[in-house]
């Protein structure tokens, strides 16, 4: 492992005071984080947390209203389209639901970024394919339209075409949501093989208790739009923060409260 | 509603603005991009072009052949009175080239062809497809709209040749057929009145409805908001939108040809 904290660490990914605002509403506000090359980086916290926002915010997908986002130490919030692409370059994304173009088979999938983004031949491009999707146990399925193979061996296709580049940073989206235990259990393992084997820094984004304590290095819990703890995963299993216990023994009640804006059943039954 | 009439003229504006500065990066990357070694994939473009114009050749073909026939029967009844029915070959053609072919066949292909491209873009957008693109550093417009706008720019005047030859053709039926017109005669009146200009003309319209139909269709999928209900809303206004800018385009094309006696 490397996350040994005595050794000062490269830093791949640093939020100084970001906010972004939908419609008038804070959905970030005033984030600093930082996350350290290689290492497994947890984002957790309810639906509509903000936690999705905050991993588009890093990929460049959306701009933040205030502040600034450092990947390995360049600006990405004021650069142009065509910058900002030289350092997606150096970026995967598996998404929540795959996100694998329709039109094209599983083996042109993984091959698309290869095939845009650099100037390999096909041959060697297709060995790089086969590499790949053997990594994640999908040989076979070269051939296969993504409508037809299971939605967790689409993700596993998904994570495939997020490493064709040998990206540094690897960003999840749920990666494990929706996926039976067990199909999620091999998502995690693939996840924690790839960040050790080839020292990949992944950003997951989770509700998934099992995941966190699985992968996670480090663990950041959002709520309403702040970070509030950041954390190692035994750190967060003994937090006394009210909120983190809550959440991760999942209690409908407590200080992250459903039911405090909404009217009370009593009240519309008449009682 | 003052409010109400202000918001839908902003969107409007945000609209025709969008529309725009999608075609200026369309024209970008098919002139700007090769220079800087971005090409645009000949293989998406020739799969496209099968769609757009291949599998278009038998809708267009029967619109066209049937609006020949209807038009030829039409004039001929007025034609009769005259004893002019010979000149039914030379107003087939002539209004066929000129009008009804070049907007007939857009009107046809907006609602096979931009409806598809809408949807298609749509689905895209909504499954995060689009998103994927752009964190794999591939500009969805280059990847998906330029081969589109492509296809479509060259296949519709081809589409719209088609349909001359067999809205003629379908003209001939009748003027030979029921009109009893000897079938040399026919075709010598046809291009005895047919002028180039005419012909070329009609194809310069269709230049233009390949660029709208395109546009709109790319422009109402990438921007796409809102699952499965905004695919079909973006379906239903790509080809609402299209049919309107079709026949105002044609409209105003037709004063400037009219005016300019060409």
């Amino acid at each position: 492992m490397i996350s040994n904290q005595s050794i000062p660490r490269e830093i791949a990914i640093s939020l100084k005071n970001v906010s972004k605002y939908f419609q008038g509403n804070k959905i970030i506000d005033n984030v600093s984080l930082d996350i350290f090359s290689g290492e497994t980086f947890v984002i957790m916290g309810c639906s509509g947390s903000g936690k999705s926002t905050l991993l588009r915010l890093m990929t460049g997908a959306i701009r933040p209203d205030e502040g600034r986002i450092l990947i390995k130490g360049k600006d990405i919030t004021k650069i142009s389209l065509e910058e900002l692409d030289e350092v997606r370059k150096n970026f995967g994304m598996l998404f929540q639901y795959s996100a694998l173009l329709d039109s094209l088979t599983v083996e042109e999938n993984v091959a698309l970024p290869l095939k845009e983004n650099t100037k390999l031949a096909d041959e060697i491009i297709k060995i790089i394919v086969k590499m790949k999707l053997s990594l994640v146990g999908l040989r076979g399925f070269e051939k296969h339209y993504p409508s037809q193979i299971s939605g967790g061996m689409r993700k596993r296709v998904g994570l495939a075409r997020a490493v064709a580049l040998d990206p540094d940073i690897v960003f999840y989206d749920e990666p494990t949501s929706g996926l039976d235990p067990v199909v999620g259990g091999v998502i995690d393992k693939l996840i924690k093989d790839l960040s050790e084997k080839l020292l990949i820094t992944s950003i997951v984004v989770t509700h998934n208790m099992p995941s966190v304590f699985n992968i996670a290095d480090r663990v950041a819990m959002v709520h309403k739009g702040r970070i509030i703890e950041v954390n190692t995963p035994e750190g967060i299993k003994n937090s006394d923060n009210p909120y983190i216990k809550q959440f991760i023994n999942g209690l409908p009640f407590g200080p992250i409260d459903f039911f405090k804006e909404d009217i009370a059943i009593e009240e519309i039954l008449g009682l | 509603m003052i409010s109400y009439i202000g918001k839908i003229v902003i969107e409007t504006f945000q609209a025709i603005l969008g529309v725009f500065s999608l075609f200026f990066s369309i024209l970008y990357w098919i002139f700007w991009g090769p220079l800087k070694k971005k090409m645009v994939r000949r293989q998406s473009i020739f799969y496209q072009m099968v769609f757009v114009g291949l599998r278009s050749v038998l809708i267009v073909f029967f619109v066209a052949i049937f609006t020949g026939i209807v038009l030829a029967m039409q004039s001929a009844y007025q034609l009769e009175k005259m004893g002019a029915v010979i000149y039914v070959a030379s107003l087939v053609a002539i209004s066929l080239c000129r009008e009804l072919s070049p907007v007939l066949t857009a009107l046809v292909v907006a609602g096979r062809v931009g409806s598809a491209f809408a949807a298609e873009l749509g689905t895209m957008k909504v499954s995060e497809q689009i998103e994927a693109l752009e964190i794999m550093a591939i500009n969805p417009v280059r990847f998906l709209a330029v081969p589109r706008f492509l296809a479509l720019f060259f296949m519709l005047p081809c589409l719209t040749i088609l349909g001359n030859i067999s809205g003629i053709f379908g003209g001939f039926l009748v003027g030979t057929g029921s009109l009893n017109i000897n079938p040399d005669l026919y075709m010598q009146t046809t291009f005895k009145y047919l002028e180039l200009k005419d012909i070329y003309t009609g194809l310069t319209k269709s230049f233009v409805f390949a660029m709208i139909i395109a546009l709109i269709g790319c422009y109402e999928g990438l921007n796409t908001k809102g699952g499965a209900e905004g695919v079909g809303r973006a379906t239903t206004r790509s080809v609402v939108i299209s049919f309107i800018l079709i026949i105002l385009a044609d409209c105003i094309l037709t004063a400037i040809f009219y005016f300019s006696k060409v």
